[in-house]
């Protein structure tokens, strides 16, 4: 599965942009803000269908940082990364791959390994953040000994496993989704690949709620008493 | 050289392959014992059960993404 590369240079480098991933995930993220706007722009007091929907949405969010004892304030980036992950891997099932293009074809945005890891390194980068705002330097080393030490090398080493592991989960799960459908699309076209998609839509949701939780346990790991 | 990175991409599936089947295979175990015990836990104990099921089935995609790199070099 190619991507459609398009390059640019830069002063003296080569800048190389996949634009299937950029299209899809603009196409992703334009659904979700509109969505978005519409469901706040009139609020009452006595919910409307949509603003009901959205409270019940709002609900789980703060239901699951209840039950992971994190703080609410870190609720926007956890619920927009679900929400996105979620209608990125969803839209891998949608008919969008009859829209031809140069190269390669429109499909989720998540089996593009440069998004899954850029959302993971702004996962890492939150929840340093989060740690040495709540703990100062203690964050990285809380008592000077032995095993202080080796905890924080071990610490320091897991800064760099926890988004790799966290961007290659997605990515693969998608993209060997996407393969899997295309195999039994060429074994037979009618109906081999029903069952493989309806499997994908259970693993578009799984995925996102894998990679929800595992962003509120680190940040709740970095902000919480012991670490 | 050809022939040697399709063995290893080989070898690296189905190795792959076996830990995380092991690993869905112990989940699912896990997950029958406490639905035959206490029955009223089964829609809880599913939620978690799709959680550990999807974490070790990440760990025979790495061998995938591997094998693909391996085919595709």
């Amino acid at each position: 599965m190619e991507h459609w590369l398009y390059n640019i240079s830069f002063a003296g480098h080569t800048l190389t942009f996949n634009l299937d991933t950029i299209f899809t995930m603009w196409f992703a993220m334009i659904v979700l803000l509109i969505f978005a706007i519409a469901a706040t722009r009139k609020l009452s007091l006595v919910p409307g269908k949509l603003q009901a929907f959205c409270e019940s949405i709002m609900h789980f969010f703060w239901n699951v940082m209840g039950s992971m004892n994190t703080a609410k304030q870190h609720v926007p980036l956890i619920a927009s990364l679900f929400l996105f992950i979620l209608f990125a891997n969803l839209m891998g099932q949608l008919p969008l791959r009859i829209i031809h293009i140069k190269s390669g074809e429109l499909a989720s945005p998540t089996n593009d390994v440069n998004l899954t890891a850029a959302m993971a390194i702004i996962v890492l980068i939150y929840y340093v953040t989060a740690g040495i705002m709540k703990k100062g330097f203690k964050f990285f080393l809380h008592d000077f000994s032995f095993t202080g030490i080796v905890m924080a090398l071990v610490e320091l080493l897991e800064m760099v496993t926890r988004p790799l592991s966290l961007a290659i989960r997605l990515f693969a799960n998608i993209f060997a989704g996407e393969i899997l459908v295309t195999i039994a699309l060429g074994a037979c076209a009618y109906f081999a690949p029903l069952p493989i998609m309806l499997f994908e839509i259970l693993v578009a949701f799984i995925q996102a709620t894998v990679f929800m939780m595992l962003t509120i346990a680190y940040v709740s790991s970095a902000t919480g008493e012991e670490h | 050289m050809e022939q040697l990175a399709q063995l290893g991409a080989g070898i690296a599936i189905g190795f792959g392959a076996v830990g995380a089947g092991l690993g869905i295979g112990f989940a699912t175990k896990g997950l029958m014992d406490a639905v035959s015990r206490q029955p009223e836990v089964a829609g809880k104990a599913f939620g978690f059960f799709l959680l550990g099921a999807a974490l070790s089935e990440a760990c025979a995609l790495y061998a995938f993404v591997i094998a693909f790199l391996l085919l595709n070099k």
